[in-house]
Formats: C-alpha cells, sequence, structure tokens
C-alpha cells in the first residue's frame, strides 16, 4: 500500500521530464518553420543582422503577393499537385505489383529483375540528365507531362520497391493460402488482402516520393521550357538575381512551398505513427 | 470470377491498343505541329504579311522585375508592342542551371532562337568551335557604338558570334562617411591599404567585405593584381600560361603573394572564404565594414531603397591601389565585358531572333535603359544619355572607364574550359587561406590547364 503510493507521488516528476523533453524536442523540431515564416515577413536587408530570428521594422505581407502575383504561384502549385498526386497513385501501383510478382510469384527471373529495379537507387539523377533530353528531344516529348512524370516515377519506384516488397515478406503466406482455399482469385489478393495489410507502408512511400519530388528542380528545369507543367520550386527562381536575390520574397515563397507538406503531415500523421508502432509490434 | 476476369483482361487489352492508336496519332499531330513553325520561318523575309512569329529566348537573368532581367523585359515588351506578329517566348533560368540546360539544348536538335552567352573563353570556346551559334554581320555594329575591344570575346577568326551586354569594372566599394568620420583616407598604394586595414581592424570595423565563398571574387582579386604588377597584357600572359601550362611567370607569384598577405594581414573579415555573396554586400550596407570588394554591377546599391540613406548617399568606389615597384598606373584597371547575347545556330527563327538583337543593342535600348536605371555600364558608348541625376557611384565608374589606359580583360578563371574555371576558384581560395603556398599554387594552376 505505501508502496504504491510513493510509486504515485514520484510519477508526477518523471511526467514533468518527460514533457520538458517533449517540449525541447518540438521546440527543434518547429523552430525551422517559425524562422521561415518570420524571415518571410520581413525586409531582404534585415535578414544578415546578427540574432536569430528578426523582429521586423514593418511586417511585409507585401512578400506574399509578390510571391503570389509575380511568382505565378497558383499555376505552379496547381501543377506541382498534378504531377506529385499522379507520381504517387503510379509510383504505389507499380509498387506493389511488382513487390508481389517478385516476392510471392515463383519464376526464374524474379530475384533478377527485383535486384535489377533496386539497382536503380544506385544511379544519380545528373547523369541521366542529358541522355534523357536527347531522348525526350527525339520523341519530341520535352516540356510535356510525360517529361518529368517518367523520371519522377522512375526514381521514386526502387524505394518504393524496397519498401513494399520488404513489407509484404513479413505478411504469413497462410493468409493468401487461406483465400485461395476460399477461392480468391490472385488480383483479388492483391486487391482486396495484400494492400490494406501493406497500408502503412504505404503511407510511407507516399510522404517519400511526395517529399523527394515535390522540391525537384533539377530535372524539371532540364526537361521543361515552358510555364505549361513547371512546378512549385520554379517560383523561388524567379526572385534569383544575377548576383543577388530578394531573400524575402524567396522566403515567402518557401513558407508557401512548405505549406501543402506540412498540411499532408498533419492529415497523415495517425497513420505514419500507428504505421510505426505496428512496425514495432510486428519485427 | 473466371469470366470477371478475362472481361477485364480484354477490357485491358482493347485500351492498350487504342493507347497505341493514340500514339501514332500523336506522333503524327506532333509533325504537323512542326511544320506550321517551319513555314514562318520560310517565309520570313517578306515580314510585310505580319505573319505571326514565336521567338524563343532563353536567358540567364530569371528576376524579371529588377535589375538586367528588368531592363531586358521591357525591351521585350516594347519590341512586342511595335511588332505586333512577334510573341518572344522567354525561359530563365540561374546561371548553374542556365549552363546545365544549355548544354541539354545543345545535345538536342533545336536550340532557342537567342541565348545569353559569356564572352569567356571558358564558356564561348567550345560553343563557337560545335558550331551552335550563327554569325552575326559584324558590319551591322559600325555604328553601334561598342567599345573597342569589347566584341573580340564573342570573335573566332574574325568572325562575330554574339553581342556584349555590359562592362564590368572591378573595385573597392567604401563608405565615405565612415572614412570621413575617422579621419581614413583613400589608400593609393598597396602597402596604405594593408596599414589602413590595421587602423580599420583596431576600430572594430572589418575593413573589406570579401565574397570569397563564391571564390570568382578571388581570381577576379588576382588579375586585379596582376594588372597593376604589369600594367599591360595581362590577358595575353595569363591565355598563354594556360595555353602552355606553365605559370612561371614572377608576377603570378607576386599576385598570389599579395593576395595571401592581404587576407593573413585581416583586410578581409573573419571567414570570409565560407561568406557569400549577399551576406559580403550586407556586411557593407549595413555598416558592418568599411569597403567592399566587387563589380560595377553594384552601382545600384547606390540607387536601393532597402539600404540606410546614410550609407546608400554615401557610396564610392576606388579601384585597386599601386603596387610598389611594379609597372602598372592607376588609370591601368580591371574591366571585362562578360555576357551578351548569341542567336542560334539551329534556332527556328534566326532571320528574326537577329531583328530582335538588333533591336535591343540599338544605343537607345539596352544602354540608355540600363544606365538610366542605374543597372549596369553597357558595353557601348553612354555618355551621351547622361542624364545629370547619376550617382556619385555612377559618375566615378564613368570616369574610371573614360580615362582608363589599359583594360585587364577576362578574369583568370574564365579564361580556360569550365573544368580550368572550377579548380582554379578552389586553388585560389586555398592559398588565400594559407592552404597552399604561392608555389604550390601556381603548379596546381599549371595543373588544371593541361
Amino acid at each position: 500500500m505505501n508502496d504504491r503510493v510513493m510509486k504515485r507521488s514520484s510519477f508526477p516528476i518523471g511526467k514533468i521530464i518527460i514533457w520538458i523533453l517533449l517540449i525541447a524536442v518540438a521546440v527543434i523540431q518547429i523552430f525551422p518553420l517559425v524562422w521561415l515564416l518570420d524571415f518571410s515577413v520581413a525586409s531582404s536587408n534585415e535578414m544578415f543582422t546578427n540574432g536569430l530570428l528578426i523582429i521586423p521594422k514593418v511586417i511585409h505581407f507585401d512578400n506574399y503577393v509578390k510571391a503570389f502575383v509575380d511568382g505565378n504561384f497558383l499555376l505552379y502549385l496547381k501543377n506541382s499537385l498534378l504531377i506529385n498526386v499522379l507520381a504517387v497513385v503510379l509510383v504505389l501501383i507499380i509498387s506493389i505489383m511488382t513487390a508481389f510478382a517478385t516476392t510471392r510469384m515463383h519464376w526464374k527471373l524474379s530475384g533478377t529483375v527485383r535486384i535489377i529495379i533496386l539497382l536503380g537507387m544506385m544511379i544519380p539523377i545528373h547523369a541521366t540528365l542529358l541522355p534523357n533530353y536527347v531522348i525526350y528531344d527525339k520523341l519530341k516529348m520535352t516540356d510535356t507531362i510525360w517529361a518529368i512524370l517518367i523520371p519522377y516515377i522512375a526514381f521514386s519506384l526502387p524505394q518504393g520497391l524496397f519498401l513494399t516488397s520488404s513489407f509484404m515478406a513479413s505478411i504469413p503466406k497462410e493468409i493468401e493460402e487461406a483465400a485461395i482455399m476460399d477461392g480468391c482469385g490472385i488480383y483479388r489478393i492483391i486487391i482486396v488482402i495484400i494492400t490494406p495489410m501493406l497500408r502503412t507502408s504505404l503511407v510511407t512511400v507516399s510522404i517519400m516520393t511526395f517529399l523527394n519530388n515535390w522540391n525537384e528542380f533539377m530535372m524539371a528545369s532540364t526537361y521543361l521550357n515552358t510555364d505549361k507543367w513547371r512546378t512549385l520550386p520554379f517560383s523561388v527562381l524567379k526572385f534569383t538575381g544575377l548576383y543577388s536575390s530578394n531573400y524575402a520574397v524567396q522566403f515567402a515563397v518557401m513558407a508557401l512551398t512548405a505549406a501543402p507538406m506540412v498540411i499532408i503531415y498533419i492529415l497523415l500523421s495517425k497513420h505514419i505513427t500507428k504505421g510505426v508502432a505496428m512496425g514495432a509490434v510486428k519485427g | 470470377m473466371k469470366k470477371l476476369f478475362s472481361l477485364v483482361l480484354v477490357l485491358a487489352m482493347i485500351l492498350s491498343l487504342a493507347a497505341c492508336g493514340n500514339k501514332d496519332d500523336d506522333k503524327t499531330g506532333d509533325d504537323n505541329g512542326t511544320s506550321p513553325t517551319t513555314a514562318p520561318d520560310d517565309s520570313s523575309d517578306d515580314d510585310a504579311t505580319g505573319e505571326a512569329v514565336t521567338i524563343k529566348v532563353f536567358t540567364n537573368l530569371p528576376d524579371r522585375t529588377t535589375g538586367q532581367g528588368f531592363v531586358e523585359q521591357t525591351l521585350f515588351d516594347s519590341y512586342m508592342a511595335e511588332n505586333k506578329n512577334v510573341k518572344i517566348e522567354v525561359e530563365a533560368l540561374d546561371d548553374e542551371a542556365y549552363k546545365t540546360k544549355f548544354k541539354a539544348y545543345a545535345a538536342g536538335t533545336t536550340m532557342p532562337d537567342l541565348v545569353s552567352v559569356w564572352g569567356q573563353p571558358g564558356f564561348i570556346d567550345e560553343v563557337m568551335d560545335a558550331g551552335l551559334l550563327q554569325e552575326l554581320n559584324a558590319a551591322d555594329y559600325a555604328d553601334y557604338g561598342f567599345i573597342p575591344g569589347s566584341l573580340d570575346g564573342f570573335s573566332k577568326d574574325g568572325k562575330l558570334y554574339g553581342l556584349a551586354r555590359n562592362t564590368d569594372v572591378i573595385g573597392f566599394y567604401y563608405n565615405a562617411k565612415m572614412f570621413q568620420d575617422n579621419g581614413w583616407t583613400v589608400p593609393t598604394t598597396y602597402t596604405e591599404l594593408l596599414a589602413l586595414a590595421d587602423t580599420i581592424n583596431a576600430k572594430g570595423i572589418i575593413p573589406v567585405a570579401m565574397d570569397g565563398g563564391d571564390k570568382w571574387p578571388l581570381y577576379i582579386y588576382m588579375t586585379d593584381l596582376l594588372q597593376k604588377i604589369d600594367g599591360t597584357g595581362v590577358m595575353q600572359k595569363t591565355a598563354d600560361a594556360i595555353a602552355n601550362a606553365d605559370f612561371s611567370d614572377p608576377s603570378f607569384k607576386k599576385a598570389a603573394e599579395l593576395l595571401r598577405e592581404a587576407a593573413s594581414k585581416g583586410l578581409f573579415q573573419t571567414g570570409f572564404e565560407t561568406t557569400d555573396y549577399g551576406t559580403a554586400k550586407n556586411l557593407f550596407t549595413n555598416g558592418q565594414s568599411a569597403m567592399f570588394y566587387m563589380g560595377s554591377w553594384e552601382m545600384s546599391m547606390a540607387t536601393n531603397q532597402d539600404i540606410a540613406p546614410e550609407i546608400r548617399d554615401n557610396i564610392r568606389v576606388f579601384t585597386m591601389p599601386l603596387i610598389d615597384g611594379a609597372q602598372g598606373k592607376a588609370t591601368d584597371i580591371s574591366a571585362w565585358n562578360g555576357g551578351g547575347y548569341s542567336v542560334t545556330a539551329s534556332g527556328a527563327q534566326k532571320e528574326e531572333a537577329i531583328k530582335l538583337l538588333n533591336y535591343m543593342f540599338k544605343p537607345e535600348g539596352w544602354t540608355k535603359l540600363a544606365w538610366e536605371n542605374g543597372v549596369c555600364m553597357s558595353a557601348q558608348d553612354f555618355s551621351q544619355f547622361a542624364t545629370g541625376n547619376e550617382t556619385e557611384v555612377q559618375k566615378q565608374f564613368t570616369e574610371l572607364v573614360k580615362s582608363a589606359t589599359s583594360l585587364s580583360g577576362t578574369p583568370l578563371g574564365d579564361m580556360g574550359t569550365s573544368e580550368f574555371k572550377t579548380q582554379s576558384s578552389d586553388l585560389t581560395q586555398e592559398v588565400s587561406i594559407g592552404v597552399k603556398t604561392a608555389d604550390e599554387y601556381l603548379q596546381g594552376l599549371a595543373g588544371a590547364s593541361k
């Protein structure tokens, strides 16, 4: 009895320590966002004063207006969303199907095919820029949505396949066997049984694909020539001068660019934590 | 169940067949798409018909609302207003991305019609050798008032391939009020400059804000010193040294030692080798440094409303002071013609692009606008556009160019291949912070030339 009372009274101290730690971690995590927002309402010249954060003399909301109007923000946002959503969906579909084909199905080259696709992780983007451009040019595909959608999918696929196939390997085969016994066909197994079980790893793949391609610039700048399909990183470019840049507006653009990512993270965070927890139990 | 799947399969097959058919349609569509663009090319000679023309421009000026990008866009807009049938499509990327994309374009079948180029061997030699640029008729520009020698970088074997956009002069911007308040005087010799650095440092102020992180200001400093050591023939000497991979000429060693001496005696801020452009500039515009080593394009600081008036109105400039026992005179300055434009040989609208280029470089075009906006000095004679409202620093630069007895030409790092540029930039940074000795530096440069 006494013991239990002792434990109860010591509990708040432990809780306080945990709270302090969590707050410290939260501050470290959130600081960059605060910093981004702070600098996005300052003037370019205030940026180089000493100190971590600036207290702007005047709050420059006009930075955001400039970012919206001169930065062509809405068009780029539309393109970014369309391209990234398409890339994520296609990467997910192809990853699931390839993972099933190479880890569950038995055929001669299943291992080799998987390794060849995974080798894609080793290819640096810069090495593919020129050859791809020449191919697109011959096919008259430069400046089309395919010109960036294809490489975005191709470069995200190895990672997606790696995650889904290793997760799929941990799903007991007996489930599928039972499904077949009950008269389930192969496509139904994938769609109805496997995919829902992969949900947590699929969320990870989606986020990683989305994040990588959301900020991609090198390929987009090489394969696209006009504003038609250009994505958000081009908005920052609009404020890059020959020698020095309009940093304040660039910060505003970056804040606007980061916003959709933050929102998506908040929406999916439940699944992410769940995924991590489930993975831990399974492991 | 099986039936369902066979149905799905059949559907998928039909869809994929349809997709194939579509692809073929697309292809023919594309072929059709290209023919209209070639058609105006054939008939572009008779412009009177007013057939729609689209000129594609690829430029390294992404910011279209300030600085040189603004001037460029203004000229495009007025050209389109005067020629209703012409549409100008601008694709703009910053230097790094520009050069990568330029290579991609060069590898492809068609290039944009009008492109930004750098009249420096490091960039333009490869491009001219590959036959990517259209020859311009040099006689057309006889009365355009280009400063003698400004088009040399854009020429090969007596043929002209591009026009220079601006004249760049390097110098020390200084805060005249700070100098006056503290009783400092503008140094006339290099020894005086270093002595002044001591005095300024003692006050707790940075003497010269240096953008060492980008490295190119450091090799420009080298060329600046060479110009004051030799007086003339710096560009030729550098070109020969690179061609023979031999930097044993004593002038190079002297310059490298003087650069190292300046850095070790605290002429630049601590950690200058990692300071980038914006930070260095802001050290100066916030009054944390007394001087700023940078090119004439920064003369627009004097009209920049973001800079506090007591600093903005007191910006003046002086060039590299004399070096004891050297041949260079005060009027032997470091200046060159860097950026410019060329028309590509494979562009679809060559004739129209040349017309646009000629329009831009009429003296009342680029030169006038750039000067009036205090953006930069053009490579043409701009004295006729003097408004009388020029800032002090604009007047100083004009005077410097007018009274110059010799110009250095292209800076050291821009004289060789792009590989040489990378290596010489790194080496110059290393010698300035004392990681390499002057001898090791020159050996490194020789190695990079091979």
